[in-house]
């Protein structure tokens, strides 16, 4: 029992850190908190749907959807981004919750309102035991998917040219700029970072429920938002603690709270970010930036 | 080799540079000296292209390059070292160099460039996996340095190399870019330290209120009263 509950936290802190991974990476370059980056998750679970009806097979799906996650990334900073470069912090808010807006009633209007749903494999719903644990599938397989995307990101990050020059740009965009490194490129690799990290999240979420809707990215990117925050928005190794802290709290209070105070589970957990954030108001790992006359 | 002409800049609605005429020939050093706030940062801002110019031309090689992205002058052989260095202090000195030769050349060619780079400075190698923010004001001029010659310009933007430095310090450096020059690079200086600026450049331009007031070479220079005056104290 406790053994499974480890497990289901550390997964839904990993589709946490993701989620919350791919908010600070943009954050970090560009200065943008996407507010649409739940619409790219959305995505991704219509496009692994879609996919499934077309009859893909099911590894070839979730490749699909992941894609489509990632190029959505792209084309948004494309069309609805760069045309705001250099705009003030507030319009690129505001633009990022139009785009949010315009892809949920896209959504809704052209697909369906009502949560459709998505034919995962029967084996995802097995579980399997050890001696006196049983552990699910799915939870193990989302810890192991989150992981091998961190190790992958950080060696990323770490060792080529594009991931150095991202993590000096978080520092300083204009001085990369001197050592004439395109400023598109590098903000077209964020995105398509976001978008990827959003789109495997995507799937692990779609795995636990089963099925898609049009506000499906709402409440997973609104507590990755706050796992970012609580991190220290913009840090990357923040956004990490803070998605694993997050989902790990939930779990810990879903399974212990007595059943009257259950339902205010999330009143607990924002009080604790609040907590958090009047004792450390730069995050547990405060980003590194520049400091410029 | 770099000609800047009839230069404007504007912060809103100051004028941090009203007019700035210059040439810069092949090999040689320029000094371009002033008090605070006379505009010869804006000035070597505008040429890297990270200030935009209000009016004017830059002129590099022949072709027009006012307006240009930084990227796009860096990739036509123009490094800026920025004032207060402005090195990555998250990543190490390695990552800082690799970063600074990451597209002028193929990877192989970088490698040989950055082994230059650690002969001409020693302290990066011993150095080489310290995080830049670790090093001493000295050790990031240097860095700063470094960084901008791994992309093999043909011309390099020194912002006040001497800001904050202790004075062995600073006649290091200043030994630094004449050994460069000599190597023939092309060097525009932006310096406070006027009497250090003289003694090294060729040819000097003196800014006050965005404007030139003064340009010739540097011995001229040394020996006019304007320049003794308010500059060398004398």
């Amino acid at each position: 029992m406790i053994a499974q509950q480890i497990i289901n936290a550390v997964s839904l802190g990993g589709v946490y850190a993701l989620l919350a991974l791919g908010l600070a990476i943009v954050f970090s370059i560009v200065g943008l908190i996407n507010f649409a980056h739940g619409e790219l998750m959305t995505l991704s679970g219509y496009a692994l749907l879609a996919s499934l009806v077309l009859g893909f097979p099911f590894p070839v799906a979730v490749l699909v959807a992941v894609s489509c996650g990632a190029l959505a990334a792209v084309a948004m900073e494309r069309i609805a981004f760069r045309p705001m470069r250099g705009a003030s912090v507030t319009s690129l808010l505001l633009t990022s919750f139009a785009v949010s807006s315009l892809l949920k009633v896209v959504f809704q209007n052209g697909i369906s309102a009502r949560p459709q749903a998505v034919a995962m494999p029967g084996w995802m719903t097995g579980a399997f035991s050890f001696g006196d644990f049983t552990i699910g599938v799915g939870p193990s397989i989302s810890i192991v998917v989150s992981a091998l995307a961190l190790i992958a990101l950080e060696v990323f990050l770490r060792r080529s040219v594009t991931g150095t020059a991202m993590r000096a740009a978080a520092e300083d965009f204009d001085v990369v700029r001197l050592m004439g490194i395109p400023a598109s490129r590098i903000i077209a690799t964020a995105f398509l970072l976001s978008g990827l990290l959003a789109g495997l999240a995507a799937m692990l979420w779609v795995a636990q429920r089963a099925s898609v809707d049009p506000l499906m990215g709402f409440t997973p990117v609104l507590k990755a938002f706050i796992a970012a925050v609580v991190g220290g928005l913009g840090s990357l190794p923040g956004a990490v603690a803070g998605g694993f802290l997050l989902g790990i709290i939930e779990v810990l209070l879903q399974a212990t709270l007595p059943g009257a105070i259950a339902p205010y589970r999330d009143a607990i957990v924002l009080s604790g970010v609040i907590a958090v954030l009047l004792v450390r108001p730069q995050g547990l790992i405060p980003a590194v930036r520049a400091q410029r006359s | 080799m770099l000609s800047v002409e009839a230069l404007k800049i504007r912060y809103g609605e100051v004028e941090a540079v009203r007019r700035v005429d210059l040439t810069v020939d092949s090999g040689e050093i320029i000094a371009l000296v002033g008090a605070n706030g006379a505009g010869k940062s804006s000035t070597l801002g505008a040429v890297a292209g990270l200030v935009p110019a209000a009016s004017g031309k830059v002129i590099f090689d022949g072709a027009d390059i006012t307006g240009l992205a930084p990227e796009a002058i860096a990739r036509k052989g123009v490094a800026l070292v920025p004032e207060g260095r402005r090195i990555f202090a998250s990543l190490t000195v390695a990552d800082n160099l690799r970063l600074g030769g990451a597209v002028h050349q193929p990877a192989a060619e970088a490698r040989l460039r950055e082994e230059e780079m650690l002969e001409l400075f020693p302290i990066l190698r011993r150095y080489h996996r310290v995080k830049g923010g670790n090093l001493s004001g000295g050790e990031q001029q240097m860095l700063a340095i470094a960084r901008a010659l791994m992309g093999k310009p043909r011309m390099i933007l020194l912002d006040e190399p001497s800001l904050g430095l202790a004075p062995q310090l600073i006649d290091t450096v200043f030994d630094l870019i004449a050994e460069l020059r000599r190597k023939g690079l092309t060097i525009l200086l932006v310096e406070q330290n006027v009497a250090l600026a003289l003694e090294i450049a060729d040819r000097a331009v003196v800014l006050a209120n965005g404007e030139v007031v003064l340009a010739g070479t540097a011995k001229e220079l040394a020996s006019s009263d304007l320049v003794r005056q308010a500059y060398l104290g004398a």
